[in-house]
């Protein structure tokens, strides 16, 4: 079962995920099971198709729906079960900068992984990344920037948690972004893909 | 300012050096043109006019000579809200950049009325068009911004749309055909005046890979952009393209169906592979890397990628030397892209 639940979240079919997992659920499988033996391999494997393109954004982001509605269902388990995410990540798109559909993908690709999200959108001051990694007790804060004059906010990001000090590793990503400048600006990992993220995020709080 | 100089080259007619390139015809200089977006002019207005006047562009983009103007409201490039004549409502924070589409026309498919296809831009004076390629000596593109693609994602915004390529509801193709029709008349009532070249652009590539997968490329888009080509060919122009991002993967569908010469984030995919596969089958139309290179490099390392651009791709031409003086680029980096250039052919 949890194959076909597999291959149907990479296919993007929501309605025989759902159902796969309702059934899973009427077979009395524990809910961490079916999330890390079902959806998350799933979402795993979608995200080194997509590393290795051979699936793009379309397909991408159906799947992040079929693995949502997945998840929507199992979710009063989960809790009822006190099943605990991975991490939790504060992801947001930096100061200035309005892009997110990177953003977005990372946040899917996270979610779809076991982690919590807490998305904080576009145009997030370091201010603001500070005070959701402190209130979330985030593991992780994670920034994107498309615009070669935006990325530079990143840097102030990085400053702004040392100065707070909060000891949250931050990652960071988007087109002009690189692991020189990452590098550069002591963040503490870079990502060129989605995919790559979550392997990031998973070696930076080591799960 | 290049020690080959200009001396030798002040009697080249712009218009014919880009033909020249475009038939690997060995033109006595690469054709050069500068993109310069509103950052520029506002932050660095000096040393920009400066690289026009040492670096006049061989090519130009149209005019609009529009009779009717554009229903826009607010400024594109600057922070706030603009709408553009498809009633697109864009979101902005900086200045010389522009906005992003948060607010899409159809986040459903209930009402397709509210996309207002802007009739005004079918107004052009192609008499005015015309006199404006006559007075120039420089190679001249249609000002028809043709953006199939990007309208897509202005219009049902972008993650509706790419769910929308995933599971192809009727609607979608309804609204592409619509577009296209309109865009197919704009190009051809540029195509009946004096430009060189029809444009289109759209962004396919992400910075490793295609935004969609080719076959899906190839089935939805492709036999679009042929049409497009064909107009152009028909009526006797080259057909130019822009795309950001790494698109390696179509550029052999590019040459098939006819593009003359395409602008490309050269620098986004391996130049190497490009100019073993395509030199010599395809103008690249530029460019020199605007997001490390200009922004972060200096005129050394501009000029060494100038000299790969060269050795990879040139083939007694198919290069114009194009390069975009955008958003954190530094100006000494931009002046080195034709300086080297000059240099080297």
């Amino acid at each position: 079962m949890f194959k076909e639940m597999q291959e149907a979240l990479i296919a993007g079919k929501k309605a025989e995920v759902e159902s796969l997992v309702g059934q899973a659920l009427a077979a009395s499988l524990p809910a961490a099971r079916i999330l890390n033996e079902g959806l998350i391999p799933g979402m795993a494997r979608l995200g080194e198709l997509f590393k290795n393109n051979e699936v793009f954004i379309p397909e991408v982001l159906v799947a992040a729906r079929a693995m949502n509605a997945g998840l929507a269902k199992l979710e009063p388990f989960l809790v009822k079960d006190k099943v605990q995410p991975k991490g939790v990540v504060v992801i947001g798109t930096v100061k200035g900068d309005l892009h997110d559909i990177g953003k977005n993908l990372v946040a899917m690709m996270l979610r779809g992984n076991g982690y919590k999200i807490v998305d904080m959108g576009i145009d997030v001051s370091p201010e603001k990344f500070v005070e959701a990694a402190r209130s979330s007790g985030a593991g992780i804060v994670a920034c994107s920037a498309l615009l070669t004059t935006t990325m530079v906010q990143m840097k102030n990001v990085v400053e702004a948690l040392e100065a707070s000090g909060l000891k949250v590793p931050v990652i960071i990503g988007g087109a002009p972004v690189t692991e020189e400048y990452a590098n550069q600006i002591r963040a503490h990992g870079f990502a060129p893909d989605a995919a790559s993220a979550v392997e990031a995020v998973g070696k930076l709080l080591g799960v | 300012m290049s020690g080959r100089g200009l001396g030798l080259l002040m009697d080249v007619i712009s218009r014919e050096l880009v033909v020249s390139a475009l038939e690997l015809q060995s033109p006595p200089r690469v054709p050069r043109q500068l993109w310069i977006l509103p950052w520029a002019e506002r932050n660095h207005p000096s040393e920009l006019a400066a690289i026009r006047n040492a670096y006049p562009d061989d090519i130009l983009k149209c005019l609009p000579f529009l009779e009717k103007p554009l229903k826009t409201s607010g400024d594109e490039y600057a922070p706030g809200l603009y709408i553009d004549e498809w009633g697109c409502r864009f979101e902005n924070r900086q200045w010389g950049v522009i906005g992003e589409v948060k607010d899409p026309l159809l986040k459903d498919w209930r009402d397709p009325a509210a996309v207002r296809i802007p009739e005004e831009r079918l107004s052009v004076d192609a008499r005015k068009v015309d006199e404006f390629c006559r007075a120039k000596d420089a190679f001249v593109y249609s000002w028809a911004s043709v953006n199939l693609f990007e309208r897509l994602q202005f219009i049902r915004g972008p993650e509706n749309l790419y769910v929308d390529l995933a599971e192809r509801p009727d609607e979608l193709f309804v609204l592409i055909r619509r577009l296209h029709a309109f865009f197919k008349e704009e190009l051809e009532l540029w195509a009946s005046t004096e430009v060189d070249a029809l444009s289109f652009a759209d962004d396919w590539g992400s910075q490793k890979s295609l935004l969609i997968s080719p076959a899906l490329w190839r089935e939805v888009f492709k036999p679009l952009y042929r049409e497009y080509v064909e107009i152009a060919h028909r009526n006797g122009k080259y057909a130019f393209m822009h795309s950001d991002g790494y698109i390696t993967d179509i550029f052999p569908d590019l040459i098939e169906i006819g593009v003359d010469a395409v602008n490309s984030q050269i620098f986004c995919m391996d130049l190497w592979d490009l100019g073993r596969r395509f030199a010599g089958k395809i103008t690249f139309w530029g460019e020199i890397d605007r997001q490390h290179l200009l922004p972060h490099g200096t005129p050394a390392e501009v000029a060494a990628a100038v000299s790969a651009a060269k050795e990879a791709l040139y083939r007694g031409g198919g290069v114009i030397a194009q390069c975009e003086f955008g958003a954190g680029a530094r100006p000494e980096n931009v002046a080195s892209v034709f300086e080297t250039w000059n240099k080297l052919v």
